[in-house]
């Protein structure tokens, strides 16, 4: 299991590797804002996008409109785009995530979430939580489901980013304006409250 | 918490990672025509930078507009050998000599306003555009005094002889001459007078006459030798 682990890593390293190679031609592309180019890129990275964007604006029109204007914003800032800094996929997610909150921020969509403020879930030991989200159990699997819709849109897209799209603790932060360390407590804070949210649905 | 820590979480937290997976796989669907729809908006959006590009250019016109009308100095203080165009400032320098009385006419019509400006512009003026006004004043001035001098002389003649059109009757003290004064122009010699007339027909009648004799004595050559023969 865990040679198979090693070699899909490879596998997606070698990806990424080609990946990075021909985005510098459609980077390029971009540039002299090429109506081909900007067709190749909605095609790379438009269903991503959009993933990205619909897990945390409800509604498909108002992702449609929050996807629309994240490519103009893409096609328009590609000269700020910085090759050193992060991918051009990381980039992207970055305006999409920025672009995604602002529309929350702005809307106010009727959404109920669960906060933790008084620290309830800092009470939850890390066994626990272990034994919630790891042992394999289908049942489990639905009530985290549900748990998950109850999470803030800001911390069910770190989740999401980091066991779904298995992105770094720095990839991350810089998709979310922030540093390794904030985003580490971060996902260890959510995972005990996702804990909590579940033992909640249990009861 | 480390990130290797954080990255043996996400291993072990295989149920955490199933239920993401349904969620994501439950998503809705990008619709087909979205990407089109985009590209037909930033199709749009080009007009909209240029009409950002050009204002700034037109506003830029706009400004150097008003500073040049700003700038400009009023008719009344330009300098007024400037405003004269080029034909008045300099007369042909060479002249016929049956001309004279042409340039007299023409340059007494400038003359006096000429002379009145060089008066007036008596304030010295350093830069080589001041110099060459200055210069083309003097050459003025000179061929002014040239007309004058012939002109005196033309009215002396005229004085002499009677005008047609009744001009000398003003008193003298100004004389305008115009085209109807030069002989040349002057219709009346378009035609011969009836003198010339019978003149040239008494002329006319006497060659007529001398062509016969000669006529006459040639025939009367020719009959003496043919006698001979």
């Amino acid at each position: 299991m865990q040679c198979f682990g090693g070699t899909q890593r490879i596998y997606k390293q070698k990806t990424i590797k080609k990946m990075i190679e021909t985005d510098i031609d459609l980077i390029e592309g971009l540039r002299k804002q090429s109506p081909k180019a900007q067709q190749q890129m909605l095609d790379r990275y438009g269903r991503d996008v959009f993933a990205q964007v619909v897990r945390l604006v409800p509604g498909i029109e108002n992702a449609e409109e929050v996807y629309q204007d994240v490519f103009v914003k893409v096609f328009k800032y590609i000269n700020r785009y910085d090759e050193g800094k992060s991918s051009l996929k990381t980039w992207i997610s970055r305006i999409a995530y920025n672009e995604a909150i602002s529309y929350l921020r702005h809307q106010r969509p009727t959404m109920v979430y669960i906060e933790d403020r008084e620290g309830e879930a800092d009470t939850i030991s890390e066994a626990e939580v272990e034994e919630t989200l790891g042992r394999a159990n289908a049942e489990t699997v639905q009530i985290i489901r549900a748990a998950l819709k109850h999470l803030p849109p800001d911390e069910r897209a770190i989740i999401t980013m980091f066991y779904y799209e298995e992105m770094s603790l720095k990839e991350i932060a810089y998709v979310t304006e922030s540093i390794p360390t904030t985003v580490a407590s971060k996902l260890s804070r959510t995972r005990k409250k996702l804990c909590r949210i579940i033992n909640m649905l249990r009861s | 918490m480390k990130e290797e820590q954080l990255n043996t979480l996400r291993e072990q937290d295989k149920n955490l990672r199933d239920a993401i997976r349904m969620d994501e796989a439950e998503l809705p669907q990008m619709p087909a025509d979205l990407n089109a729809r985009l590209m037909q908006r930033m199709a749009q959006e080009p007009r909209k930078a240029r009409t950002r590009t050009i204002w700034p250019w037109i506003a830029a016109a706009c400004v150097a507009g008003v500073m040049m009308i700003w700038l400009t100095p009023p008719k009344e203080q330009m300098p007024t050998v400037a405003m004269q165009t080029p034909s008045q400032q300099t007369p042909s320098p060479t002249l016929p000599l049956n001309g004279k009385e042409e340039v007299s006419a023409e340059v007494s019509k400038v003359e006096e306003p000429v002379v009145a400006k060089v008066e007036k512009k008596e304030v010295p003026q350093r830069t080589p555009r001041a110099k060459k006004v200055q210069d083309t004043q003097k050459t003025l001035t000179l061929q002014a005094a040239d007309v004058c001098n012939d002109l005196a002389a033309v009215q002396e003649q005229e004085e002499s002889t009677p005008l047609p059109s009744g001009e000398g009757q003003k008193g003298g003290a100004v004389v305008t001459l115009t085209e109807h004064d030069i002989p040349i122009t002057r219709p009346e010699n378009y035609k011969y007078t009836p003198e010339e007339l019978a003149l040239m027909r008494k002329q006319a009648n006497e060659a007529y006459l001398k062509w016969v004799q000669l006529e006459l004595e040639i025939s009367k050559y020719n009959l003496e030798q043919t006698a001979q023969k």
